[in-house]
């Protein structure tokens, strides 16, 4: 007890000054403590290990984000924030970026969390022996070292100038586990993680019931303010939502296809809409290589043929925010030119006349209710310009693969709301890279996206990146149809929700009035 | 009799084998290779052709079949590539949810379908009877998912009675699991009864043209006695047929009531394993409902055995 106080004292001088602000900004005595929620969210979770499940859904991160604790937080301006670590710093060339820990910190089974730890973390994610498919998030990181007990370094392969923002996300690659704890749980790990959140997971019922009970030693003293946290996997959007009407959920998980129950919501004084518009869009990319789509003029009529408005409408009832580049309204990136084509049905026409030939071609959508709506719409947007789109209805997991063997002519994809645009930016425009789907290649398209990466300076940044859109909306090599919202729907009393990054219902802070 | 239950026992083998036959063939026709699911956006063709000799996936399909049904036969089903758990500890964690609510569900279904039947039987042709066989008609083209919502709208969201979504163990509070299990067993029954009244009734109808029920009310026995006890049991073999094939359709039924409900049951691993393209677990599950359906119509079969001696003699 005595080593645990005089570490929460440690901890108080060590917090910089930004989480400080944070803390006293908060009227005194607003946060009650005690009481337990019910969250309802979409999926049922797999787990944890992330040597098992590769990467976690928003489910398991809206898990992850009460047990496990990351090095960085975002706070709700999306600056990135001190959690396990304290404080850092950069090399010049911004691949490497080094980290001081918060001291005195323990995972639930007692390991001292220090910088053996999230180095062990990492090189178990690394090891291509483990095969684990979480590796791909952190390719661009070549080795993480452990210089003395509370410093890490972290060397990049590639400069990135987020990263201590890109660290935010509780995914599988930031979540810091016990090592102890999966080295002598094995095959069992995955389903009784160990970390150093202000939750422990007390029991779990697969499918069922995931009951999180307050850590008694957290180290932020005062925190986390509920006794119990349950979550539960409500997969049917109708009765998650009647769920929290009769009172068994107190907040649930939800998007914008479920227009009709949000709304619904926002007329209840008894409930409270959280909405976060986040950065990234829903996107699609033409396959550049094959007919009808190397010319340009096909691609152009296509996307000027839209009625994003309309289409909005018809699918989400006018919830679903238009998007005219990829960065959308939660991102830092501001445009005042992103290059959109102007939505024009008529110049639509004139193109695909110009082209001469019949444009016919097949559309890639996942063969759920969504998909095979959305890929409605777009075909009559597409015939009333002259173009025909056969829908091809495949498996949600078939469009990954088929993507990466090019197999197809236009599909769709996503970006998703991330603290920086380079790391999808560069993987889905520069050329070479295996998820470049266009098959599109231009040196003035790479030289930006190389600069953009090793730029300090946001506002030369935004002007890359703007130039970027210009160049994408101009040769229309991919188009974008609704920036990201993010839902959760939660009894008015439930207070302390953060913003909902990433698609992240992070509970572990907040309490009832 | 024993002989009877050998011969029959001997049938199932060859149904067994046909079953795991199909379950694994169709799971391997599932568009979406699996090597390129694990892998997700590292599928680069190097690491697909190396995790596919990993797993075996790159043997001829009959190869694989015949060694993933040697595992079972020594009790080895296989492992979830996603969680780590084996199928039998998945299945065993979830098949009580699912056998509660399917044997709640037939009650159910019996409870209201079996007095229907007989009071339609014994007024046939009246008001009564053309309304209840209508709205048999009506309930049985009421889709699952739209009574389900409608009745979580009711008795959840309106009149709070019952909880619309969750699930407690029988064994943690009995009380309370049966109040989670209430409206997703009504959902089930209420497309059960129809087919359980409209089959008993005929049944009965023609048992009480028979000369003995005659006899029965020429000795002036009570009306409720003739229906109950002369005229029931004999009308009721057809109703252990529909018993047993509707446990078929239950299983079905278990996976849109599970996934609306929330239940941790058989139905809901099911969709989840086809969803994250886990074929392991798929299979596994697949071949053991298969043969619970195998083994439910033997007991049906015996069940005929026991109430009509003709069948047990082959005579029938």
């Amino acid at each position: 007890m005595k080593a645990a106080i005089r570490s929460s004292a440690l901890a108080r001088i060590f917090l910089v000054a930004g989480f400080g602000v944070a803390l006293s900004a908060m009227p005194a005595n607003a946060q009650k403590a005690g009481g337990s929620i019910t969250v309802g969210l979409e999926l049922d979770i797999p787990g944890f290990d992330p040597l098992k499940v590769g990467v976690y859904d928003t489910s398991a991160e809206t898990a992850a984000a009460a047990i496990f604790d990351t090095l960085v937080a975002l706070d709700d301006n999306g600056k990135p924030v001190p959690k396990l670590a304290l404080s850092w710093t950069h090399s010049d060339d911004y691949k490497t970026w080094t980290f001081k820990l918060r001291p005195g910190v323990k995972f639930h089974d007692g390991t001292p969390f220090n910088a053996q730890a999230v180095k062990e973390n990492f090189d178990r994610q690394k090891d291509p022996a483990n095969k684990c498919r979480c590796a791909f998030y952190i390719a661009y990181v070549n080795n993480v070292q452990a210089p003395d007990e509370l410093t890490v370094v972290y060397n990049l392969n590639d400069p990135q100038v987020n990263q201590p923002a890109l660290m935010t996300i509780q995914s599988s690659n930031n979540a810091v586990h016990s090592p102890t704890a999966w080295k002598t749980k094995g095959d069992d790990y995955n389903r009784n993680p160990v970390g150093t959140g202000p939750y422990i997971l007390k029991s779990w019922t697969a499918g069922d019931r995931m009951v999180l009970e307050k850590n008694p030693d957290y180290w932020n003293k005062g925190h986390p303010y509920l006794d119990r946290i349950i979550l539960k996997p409500l997969p049917d959007a109708q009765s998650r939502f009647a769920s929290l009407q009769s009172g068994e959920a107190d907040i649930v998980w939800d998007d914008e296809y479920d227009a009709d129950n949000i709304m619904k919501a926002q007329k209840d004084p008894k409930m409270k809409v959280h909405t976060y518009a986040g950065s990234g869009a829903q996107v699609y990319a033409f396959n550049t290589k094959v007919a009808p789509f190397d010319d340009v003029r096909v691609r152009q009529a296509l996307v000027m043929a839209l009625d994003r408005k309309k289409m909005s409408q018809a699918i989400t009832n006018g919830l679903a925010r238009p998007a005219s580049n990829p960065y959308g309204d939660g991102s830092w990136v501001k445009c005042k030119d992103d290059g959109a084509l102007p939505e024009d049905l008529e110049k639509a026409k004139a193109l695909i006349k110009d082209y001469g030939k019949p444009v016919e071609f097949k559309m890639i959508v996942t063969a759920t209710p969504r998909g095979r709506t959305v890929g409605q719409v777009l075909q009559q947007f597409w015939k009333r310009a002259g173009a025909n789109m056969e829908i091809e209805q495949i498996d949600q997991a078939t469009v990954v693969p088929r993507a990466f063997m090019r197999q197809f002519q236009l599909t769709p994809w996503r970006i998703v709301d991330l603290a920086d645009p380079d790391p999808q930016m560069y993987a889905n425009f520069r050329t070479g890279s295996p998820v470049a789907l266009a098959n599109y290649s231009n040196p003035e398209l790479d030289k930006l996206l190389d600069h953009a990466r090793v730029t300090a300076d946001p506002e030369k940044r935004t002007e890359d990146y703007c130039a970027i859109s210009r160049i994408i909306n101009k040769e229309a090599i991919w188009f974008w149809t609704f920036q990201n919202t993010y839902y959760a729907i939660a009894t008015s009393k439930l207070k302390g929700l953060p913003k909902i990054y990433h698609g992240v219902i992070d509970v572990s802070d907040t309490w009832l009035e | 009799m024993l002989f009877f239950v050998a011969r029959r026992l001997l049938y199932l083998i060859p149904v067994l084998i046909a079953v795991s036959l199909l379950t694994f063939f169709i799971a391997s026709l599932l568009p979406g290779d699996l090597a390129y699911v694990i892998l997700g956006d590292q599928a680069t063709p190097e690491n697909v052709a190396a995790l596919r000799k990993d797993m075996g996936l790159d043997q001829p399909v009959w190869i694989r079949y015949f060694s993933w049904l040697g595992n079972i036969l020594q009790g080895d089903f296989g492992r979830s590539f996603r969680t780590g758990q084996t199928v039998l500890q998945a299945v065993t964690e979830r098949l009580p949810v699912s056998f509660e609510l399917m044997l709640l569900a037939e009650i159910m279904g019996l409870v209201i379908g079996v007095p229907l039947a007989i009071l339609c039987a014994a007024r046939n042709g009246s008001a009564f009877d053309r309304f209840m066989t209508g709205s048999a008609f009506a309930m049985l083209s009421v889709p699952a998912f739209l009574s389900a919502i409608l009745l979580i709208y009711l008795f959840a969201v309106e009149l709070r009675w019952l909880p619309a979504t969750g699930y407690v163990p029988f064994a943690e509070d009995p009380a309370a699991n049966l109040r989670f299990m209430v409206l997703p067993a009504l959902t089930l029954a209420l497309a059960e009864w129809p087919g359980i009244m409209r089959v008993l009734r005929s049944d009965m109808i023609a048992t009480l043209q028979e000369d003995y029920i005659a006899l029965a009310k020429a000795k002036g026995l009570k009306a409720s006695r003739i229906l109950f006890v002369h005229a029931l049991k004999p009308s009721s073999l057809t109703l252990v047929t529909i018993t047993g094939i509707n446990i078929g359709r239950l299983i079905g039924g278990t996976v849109i009531v599970e996934t609306i409900f929330a239940l941790p049951g058989i139905g809901r691993l099911l969709v989840g394993a086809i969803y994250t393209r886990d074929l392991i677990i798929l299979q596994g599950v697949v071949l053991i409902v298969a043969a619970g359906f195998v083994i439910m119509n033997f007991i049906v079969d015996l069940l005929y055995a026991v109430l009509d001696p003709r069948i047990r003699h082959g005579h029938a």
